[in-house]
């Protein structure tokens, strides 16, 4: 098994953090005989989910699906949402590759409809250095955008981004990737606690970020969410 | 032998629906994702429930599931994968990011997680579609060591990573590393694959 072939089972398995992870996720997008790699593992893996017994969840979850669905969608949306992906990268100095991150995960919507709930931008400056991390909001989405593309991974240490909250408890809004615009989806719990004015920490930690039950590390650098 | 193919007939029926309502769905035939949910909710819940261990939080990765099933049906090749083993994964993964973001709230691994990976007892259901595909995962699982096999299925089931094996079986990270490879490039070779 090469390495590469190791990596891919690892990356089905979800086995990996840090910057393993980050290759492997990197590999995921740039490479289809990866992807098809990771694919092969899951779908052989797969049949032991059987193994799982069934549960039947609430019966209110359908209705919160189908309400969901049933918001308004598509058609003169999809414009406008380009329109606005245009503004928030010149307001915000996105660059395009993140514009790019953006528009794929703005663009085939056809499900819950946007609110007009206006994006919040936030950008991390990295010590004295020209480099920030720059970090956007889509609270019609509960996403975040993470762009740490001008940096590169030291080996040694990853560096964790932290939600200050009111009650000024941290709360992980996971690990950097330097090199990398990273998407993710927010708890909603976690994504309500974002507002205008919320203050963001960078910290340094052990790769793959805090241990779990462990508190932040050192704090490195600092931002705050603000309306664009 | 009569009842053994009667259920395989029904499976076989089952998973056909399915994959014609996944092709539906796909064409943009929105009331299908109905269908696909009355069939297939129970089963990915409890992928979902098992990795994240919190009804509520299962059930939002579910709804996330089913939403973007419905947003991107178009992803799912009818030609390539089994339908209930693709929808398994995308259970299985969306649980597992759930899991990695929020990772602050929550212990790193469930409570049952020492004593439910031992639990390998094989069910006739419905991702057995094929079973001899079936069959082999779990025979060529069955043939690692007993640790390699312990941590291979906790990572599947329990969504741990390498960091989180280490800690929990009080190994160093590289001891955990090499098992795991060793149980993978096996695992690999026994499912006969393009992976080795």
């Amino acid at each position: 098994m090469n390495e590469r072939s190791r990596l891919a089972a690892e990356h089905a398995l979800g086995l990996l953090t840090g910057e393993e992870a980050m290759q492997a996720r990197g590999l995921m997008a740039s490479d289809a005989d990866f992807a098809a790699e990771v694919a092969g593992w899951e779908e052989r893996l797969a049949p032991l989910m059987d193994e799982l017994p069934d549960v039947e969840p609430g019966p209110e979850l359908w209705n919160r699906i189908e309400a969901a669905m049933a918001q308004p969608s598509e058609g003169a949306e999809v414009v406008t949402l380009r329109k606005r992906v245009r503004s928030w990268q010149l307001a915000s100095g996105l660059s395009a590759a993140a514009a790019v991150a953006l528009a794929l995960f703005a663009f085939p919507i056809g499900g819950p409809a946007p609110t007009q709930d206006a994006p919040l931008v936030a950008s991390i400056p990295i010590g004295d250095t020209q480099l920030r991390v720059g970090v956007t909001f889509l609270p019609e989405r509960d996403e975040l955008l993470v762009s740490a593309s001008g940096l590169t991974a030291d080996g040694v240490h990853d560096h964790e981004l932290w939600l200050v909250d009111e009650a000024g408890q941290t709360r992980s809004l996971g690990v950097v990737e330097p090199g990398f615009e990273r998407r993710v989806t927010l708890e909603p719990t976690l994504a309500s606690a974002i507002a205008n004015g919320s203050d963001l920490v960078l910290t340094r930690e052990p790769l793959g970020g805090a241990p779990a039950g462990a508190s932040a590390g050192p704090v490195v650098a600092s931002g705050e969410f603000a309306k664009i | 032998m009569v009842s053994d193919t009667l259920t395989e007939t029904a499976a076989n029926t089952s998973r056909e629906r399915l994959r014609a309502d996944m092709v539906r769905l796909a064409s943009g035939d929105r009331s299908s994702l109905g269908d696909i949910y009355s069939a297939t909710s129970a089963k990915l819940f409890g992928i979902c429930l098992r990795i994240l261990n919190d009804r509520g939080e299962a059930e939002d990765a579910l709804q996330d599931v089913y939403l973007g099933l419905w947003q991107r049906a178009d992803r799912y090749d009818p030609a390539r994968a089994s339908p209930i083993s693709w929808l398994a994964t995308l259970a299985r993964n969306r649980a597992i990011d759930r899991l990695r973001s929020s990772k602050r709230v929550r212990d790193s691994l469930p409570e049952n997680a020492a004593t439910a990976v031992e639990d390998d007892t094989p069910l006739a259901d419905s991702l057995a579609e094929d079973k001899q595909r079936d069959a082999r995962i779990h025979h060529c699982l069955g043939k690692l060591e007993k640790r390699q096999q312990s941590a291979i299925r906790t990572a599947f089931f329990d969504g741990a990573t390498y960091r989180e094996l280490a800690e929990t079986q009080g190994v160093p990270l590289g001891t955990m590393k090499s098992w795991v490879r060793r149980g993978l490039a096996a695992l690999g070779k026994c499912l006969g694959s393009d992976n080795e």
